[in-house]
């Protein structure tokens, strides 16, 4: 087995390709400092191990953690993602949000929300939220209210059609260079997407046809290069523009 | 409680509403016109009988094996077959391990009910006593990965794994004419079952207030259709079975036009079966053709002697052309030898053998082995290739019989890269 240079500092792997066991970091000769990890990494005696195969993030001023597409997402706190609501309780509705325990969403958790104005939601509604809390053992919680008690973005998404996809897909679809395909669709059709974070998308236009075009693209576009993905946006395209 | 809602499929309001406007202007979700039938992939296991088919995203595994029972008291002359499945959680959630749940049941039986009411299968071939002993056939279904469309996909597996399987041949004999002897397949060659036709499922769906028809459903039009209609037909139009589940009552034109279409999906399934068989058939005859060159007989015993030493047996390729190759890298790694004969410090497995005693041992091999060597090329160099190859052939044997008493030299470590190089050339 090669051994991959131990040094002091992550910074040889941060943006790298790890898998289980490698030890990203040495504590031994690290004193007075206080490192937040993340999901995928492992305290283990003096050194921080990785726990799963992905990439390893790196976020100031001491925030580690190993990102990967699964199917599975692992609610933390300030994601937003697509939820579907499964139950309603007098405190709460209950919301599946695709994680390991089913989301709990206040109903005083809306905008101006009171016990008068508890809004009605049906079995199987489509919600925009974002997650406030998620501790291990614990039911993630969700509020659809930003920061500032205000509205926002956040809400129940009407009409449209929601897509599948795995967590890699949903975050290069939100990540600062666009999405290739999303930004070539975009240029040429008229659409309204929302992605959660959580592996999911929604799409709505006003044509059917349009919707099916655009979520069909994009969860093919996941396993094609990027060349590749330019070479099917161009093929698409025209055939959009032969229409 | 919270476990099942988890366990079951979530379908938004959005989903729902979406299937059924979109089916309005004749577009599906996945991009399908109402008719069209998802992409089929059929692969085959390792042994016979082993089917894998894919549809859309739908996977079920087939696999057939046959058993010496004894036949049904009324029908002595017929051999059974029994159709079981297998439904994975990891499959879908909503599958349970444990007993069979009501799908799992229904699809068994619409198999079972294609496969048995249209004698598809020739079970009278199936007796080999006749009320003593007659083959019985299972087959199992294991369903991978549920995309929707369970019911075509299993058909569609047990039909491919059913034309791949082969039962060992058994004849009567022994002293008294009365043992029975079931031939291993390496004695006898298996025999196929025989299969009259193909009866092929093909699924409808009834969806929305209109009851508009989609074939070959996926799971989330599954989950949001009314009824839906399994017609089980073959190439000539024959309807086998038919299975209507759902609550929807359907329009008898309606069925109608429903067989119309499956009759001519029902054709074009036939025919990529029948396609893949043909492929996977005779790709396993040409397995079973062994290639040997008559004239390089004499030395396959050196040969094999090497193929042990350099341990590359596990490579398929011809006798012969590794023959070859041998030949040529140790013509190659003899002049090597006699090279690097007299400076053999730098030999890299010396380490801690005495250096004299393992110079004077190389030198002495070097010498002797390019008498050998060097006789029979230089001295008929115009002959005909074959000659040549048998003589040194006969030389290499002798230099193996050496190799093997002395430890690894410095040949063992070029030995590897020389081959590489020489199976590049080949290829």
């Amino acid at each position: 087995m090669e051994a991959k240079p131990s040094s002091s500092s992550p910074s040889t792997f941060i943006d790298q390709l790890v898998v289980p066991g490698d030890v990203i970091l040495d504590l031994s000769n690290l004193t007075n400092q206080t490192l937040k990890l993340g999901g995928g990494l492992r305290q283990d005696g003096d050194s921080i191990c990785v726990m799963k195969a992905g990439k390893l993030r790196f976020m100031k001023p001491n925030k580690y953690w190993v990102e990967s597409s699964q199917k599975r997402y692992v609610p933390s706190a300030g994601d937003n993602v697509l939820g579907v609501v499964v139950d309603t309780k007098p405190e709460n509705f209950l919301v599946d949000i695709k994680g390991p325990a089913l989301a709990f969403l206040p109903v005083l958790a809306f905008e101006g929300g009171t016990r008068r104005n508890i809004p009605k939601f049906e079995v199987g509604t489509l919600l925009y939220v974002r997650v406030v809390n998620a501790n291990t053992g614990m039911n993630p919680e969700l509020s659809c209210m930003d920061v500032n008690g205000k509205a926002a973005e956040y809400g129940v998404l009407k009409e449209g059609y929601m897509f599948e996809s795995s967590t890699g897909l949903s975050r290069t679809l939100l990540s600062s260079p666009p999405h290739p395909v999303l930004e070539g669709l975009g240029k040429k059709l008229s659409f309204e997407i929302a992605v959660g974070i959580n592996g999911r998308f929604w799409v709505n236009a006003s044509q059917s046809s349009t919707v099916i075009l655009v979520g069909n693209a994009i969860q093919k576009s996941e396993s094609l290069s990027l060349v590749q993905q330019k070479l099917y946006l161009e093929k698409l395209l025209k055939s959009i523009n032969s229409d | 409680m919270e476990h099942r809602l988890a366990n079951s499929l979530i379908m938004t309001v959005n989903e729902r509403k979406f299937i059924e406007s979109a089916l309005l202007s004749d577009v599906r979700v996945d991009g399908r016109r109402p008719f069209d039938y998802r992409s089929l992939t059929i692969r085959f296991g390792s042994e016979d009988g082993s089917s894998e088919v894919q549809l859309g995203q739908t996977q079920v595994i087939g696999f057939v094996t046959g058993q010496l029972t004894q036949p049904y008291r009324d029908r002595p002359n017929e051999g059974a077959f029994a159709v079981y499945t297998e439904f994975s959680p990891m499959a879908d959630p909503s599958f349970e391990p444990g007993r069979p749940g009501e799908t799992a049941i229904e699809l068994g039986r619409i198999v079972d009910r294609g496969l048995r009411e249209s004698r598809a299968v020739d079970t009278e071939s199936l007796c080999v006593i006749s009320g003593k002993f007659v083959w019985s056939i299972r087959i199992d279904l294991h369903i991978i990965d549920n995309g929707g469309n369970l019911v075509d996909a299993a058909n569609i597996a047990a039909l491919v794994a059913l034309s791949t399987f082969r039962r060992p041949e058994c004849t009567l004999g022994g002293e008294d004419g009365q043992e029975l002897i079931v031939h291993p397949p390496d004695v006898r060659e298996p025999l196929p079952l025989i299969l009259h036709h193909f009866p092929v499922a093909v699924t409808f769906g009834f969806i929305g207030i209109e009851n508009t028809v989609v074939i070959d459903p996926t799971h989330y039009e599954e989950a949001v259709m009314g009824g839906s209609m399994t017609a089980t037909l073959n190439t000539n139009g024959d309807v086998c079975a038919i299975q209507k589940a759902g609550g929807d009552g359907v329009l008898q034109s309606v069925i109608m036009q429903c067989l119309r279409i499956a009759t001519v999906k029902a054709g074009d399934i036939t025919s990529k079966i029948k396609d893949a068989v043909e492929s996977y058939n005779t790709e396993r005859s040409l397995k079973k053709i062994k290639r040997h060159k008559p004239d390089q007989q004499g030395s396959s015993d050196a040969a094999k002697q090497q193929m042990e030493r350099l341990t590359v047996s596990s490579d398929p390729s011809g006798i012969g052309t590794q023959h070859n190759e041998h030949d040529k890298t140790n013509r190659r790694n003899n002049t090597l030898k006699s090279f690097s004969g007299g400076p053999a410090s730098w030999d890299p497995y010396s380490r801690g053998v005495d250096g004299d005693a393992l110079r004077t041992s190389l030198a002495s091999r070097v010498t002797s082995l390019d008498t050998q060597k060097e006789e029979p090329v230089q001295a008929n160099p115009e002959k005909s290739s074959s000659k040549s190859l048998d003589s040194s052939s006969f030389a290499l044997t002798h230099e193996v019989g050496l190799d093997i008493k002395q430890s690894k030299t410095l040949k063992d470590a070029v030995k590897p890269k020389h081959k590489r190089r020489n199976k590049s050339n080949a290829s």
